[in-house]
């Protein structure tokens, strides 16, 4: 449950929909990694970011607000972002700093990149 | 069940803190939700007293069962200069969203993530109460 290190990996889809899973500790370190991979993928023209965090079940308020960030910058170029796999503590405390306002969550990611395809296409 | 830690600042010891809360969670039968909530406030507790305490955090974790419910008790004790409960008020993303700095949300989060919590601050003292209540896991 306590990875200290973050485990990333990141895809552009063909869809047009970038994938960012991770799994460990969302502290400021994981947060900004996850930043950094998100930055690339706008980078390269993405505008729907969809983030895994199966795996992922110890965060921090540091972490968090970090993809705070994140969100604000995507929907400054009227992107979209998205979670997935989300356990339930994780969940409500996107609920309570706000992340579930400006994204959108789903419970798994086969659910989220049929959901999130017509949108990234479209 | 009861157990005591003395963590010294260095990075993600709060992790050490949030690992006792598992254990001693899986061992009192609380479901994974609950512990996993516990766990998120408790590294929160200690992240505040590492960055405001100035100096060493103890942490007191304590098992126990109210009226048939098992209870983890967890107090975080640091020594720093000590605040006043009363005039940190709550977060809220609307307060954050649109500014440089987006931090400020571990006792927002330690109050709406655990069940009750007290908060017993002066100078030289600081100690965070809270208490998790759990059924046994499915």
């Amino acid at each position: 449950m306590n990875e200290d290190k973050i485990n990333l990996s990141k895809d552009l889809m063909p869809n047009g929909i970038g994938v960012i899973s991770a799994e460990g500790y969302i502290n400021n370190e994981g947060g900004q990694a996850i930043a950094d991979a998100a930055t690339e993928l706008m980078d390269s023209g993405c505008s729907t970011l969809l983030i895994d965090l199966e795996g992922t079940r110890i965060i921090n308020s540091i972490g968090v607000s970090i993809l705070l960030e994140i969100m604000e910058k995507l929907l400054e170029e009227k992107g979209r972002l998205a979670f997935c796999n989300l356990t339930p503590t994780i969940s409500k405390t996107f609920e309570i700093m706000g992340l579930v306002q400006y994204a959108t969550m789903y419970p798994d990611r086969e659910t989220a990149t049929s959901e999130l395809t017509g949108h990234a296409t479209g | 069940m009861e157990v005591v830690l003395h963590l010294p600042v260095v990075p993600n010891v709060e992790l050490v803190a949030a690992k006792a809360v598992e254990t001693l969670g899986d061992a009192l039968g609380m479901h994974q939700t609950h512990v996993e909530a516990a766990s998120v406030a408790i590294v929160e507790a200690c992240l505040n007293a590492m960055e405001h305490g100035g100096g060493r955090v103890v942490v007191r974790l304590t098992g126990d069962e109210d009226s048939g419910r098992p209870c983890l008790v967890i107090e975080v004790e640091d020594n720093g200069a000590g605040f006043d409960p009363a005039t940190v008020p709550a977060n809220a993303a609307s307060r954050v969203l649109g500014c440089a700095s987006k931090r400020g949300w571990g006792l927002t989060l330690i109050r709406e993530l655990m069940d009750d919590v007290q908060i017993r601050s002066r100078p030289g003292q600081t100690l965070v109460w809270m208490c998790k209540y759990g059924e046994s896991g499915p």
